[in-house]
């Protein structure tokens, strides 16, 4: 990131023939949260750029998959890459992230992903 | 020239725009692709061959995906357990494709092949932008785009199917899945009754781009896309001052 020449084209180097997320594989180190922990989405503050959307802070889901390493977007964003995080699919029952969702239909879940610094175990 | 002039319609009525509204991020896209070719990041030809190749990309190849799947159960666990993998069989190479051999730079190689069953139904969104697996799906629909599809699927997903033709039992889960990181989702809806002894082609014919989003279910009969409901709005915006 803080080099004083940067090749704009190392992240489609290195993912050429690979694939991306693939092509960080293996660079995370271990898991911290496994299939079925239940997590809560940390309401940390958005510094510059995030995909954690707002709507799921403070909300507690349980992780479905450990889905692939990659740099978190607020890194990726700045074109580092040099911090692979595993990301996490996480499902929530709808009735916890919305205060009015009709009870008729607590059935229904919603489902999307966390890099690991976005939750702690609940 | 006939004498008989027609009356019936306003002569002062101004004309229709040409074009549509251009949003800011149409603006913010022409200004950095400008700037980019300016740059020699790339030329105006790359950008033309791009636009060119990804207008080609469709949504068949998810089509013939699902109808394998629904023929085949172990074909089914595959696009389960692996949707890059199971892609090749209908011909879409996520990873070595053309033009970039690594995924197209928006829709990375992760995908995820949502399977329906009859107590749950999945659909799909991106709240943050309009994240869509373009390689097996081809451009998304401009409603897919809009804030008020993004918005109001995740909080209101029943009310927004129903607009869509779609109304569900209570029993049934709804499951929204909200495309915001690096993975890309199609639905595998359920195989529909009537469809007994069919090929793999003609239960591809059913299964329609919507299907795969998740606003419609397949349907013997339907080979096409449902026309958006189109609401008049509440405030309009009055361009011409009456």
């Amino acid at each position: 990131m803080s080099k004083s020449q940067h090749d704009r084209t190392h992240h489609a180097k290195m993912a050429t023939g690979i694939g991306d997320p693939q092509c960080f594989k293996g660079k995370a180190g271990p898991a911290k949260f496994k299939v079925g922990d239940h997590v809560r989405i940390k309401d940390l503050p958005d510094m510059f750029y995030t995909r954690c959307q707002v709507y799921t802070r403070g909300a507690v889901g349980w992780v479905t998959q450990a889905v692939y390493e990659s740099p978190a977007a607020e890194d990726e964003a700045w074109d580092n890459t040099e911090h692979p995080v595993w990301f996490y699919s996480v499902a929530f029952k709808q009735t916890d992230l919305w205060p009015e969702y009709p009870p008729a239909f607590a059935n229904d879940t919603l489902e999307t992903e966390f890099t690991e610094i976005w939750l702690e175990q609940a | 020239m006939s004498d008989k002039h027609d009356h019936d319609h306003d002569h002062h009525q101004p004309p229709a725009p040409m074009v549509e509204e251009v949003s800011d991020f149409e603006v913010l896209e022409m200004a950095v692709r400008e700037l980019a070719i300016e740059k020699g990041l790339f030329s105006a030809d790359d950008h033309r061959r791009w636009t060119e190749y990804v207008h080609t990309l469709g949504p068949l190849p998810a089509a013939r995906l699902v109808a394998k799947a629904w023929l085949d159960p172990k074909y089914k666990q595959l696009a389960i357990e692996d949707g890059v993998k199971a892609s090749l069989e209908v011909g879409i190479d996520w990873i070595n494709s053309m033009p970039t051999h690594f995924g197209t730079p928006s829709d990375y190689c992760n995908l995820r092949v949502l399977a329906d069953s009859p107590t749950l139904k999945h659909v799909v969104v991106c709240t943050l932008c309009s994240c869509y697996p373009r390689p097996i799906l081809g451009q998304s629909p401009e409603w897919y785009r809009t804030p008020n599809y993004r918005r109001r699927l995740v909080r209101w997903p029943r009310q927004v199917l129903a607009e869509f033709g779609m109304q569900l039992p209570p029993e049934v889960e709804i499951r929204v899945a909200d495309s915001n990181q690096k993975t890309r989702y199609i639905v595998m809806p359920t195989r529909p009754a009537g469809t007994d002894g069919w090929t793999e082609a003609q239960l591809a014919e059913i299964v329609t781009r919507d299907c795969l989003i998740g606003v419609a279910m397949p349907k013997p009969g339907v080979t096409a896309n449902a026309k958006r409901p189109v609401h008049p709005a509440i405030h309009p915006v009055h361009h011409h001052g009456h």
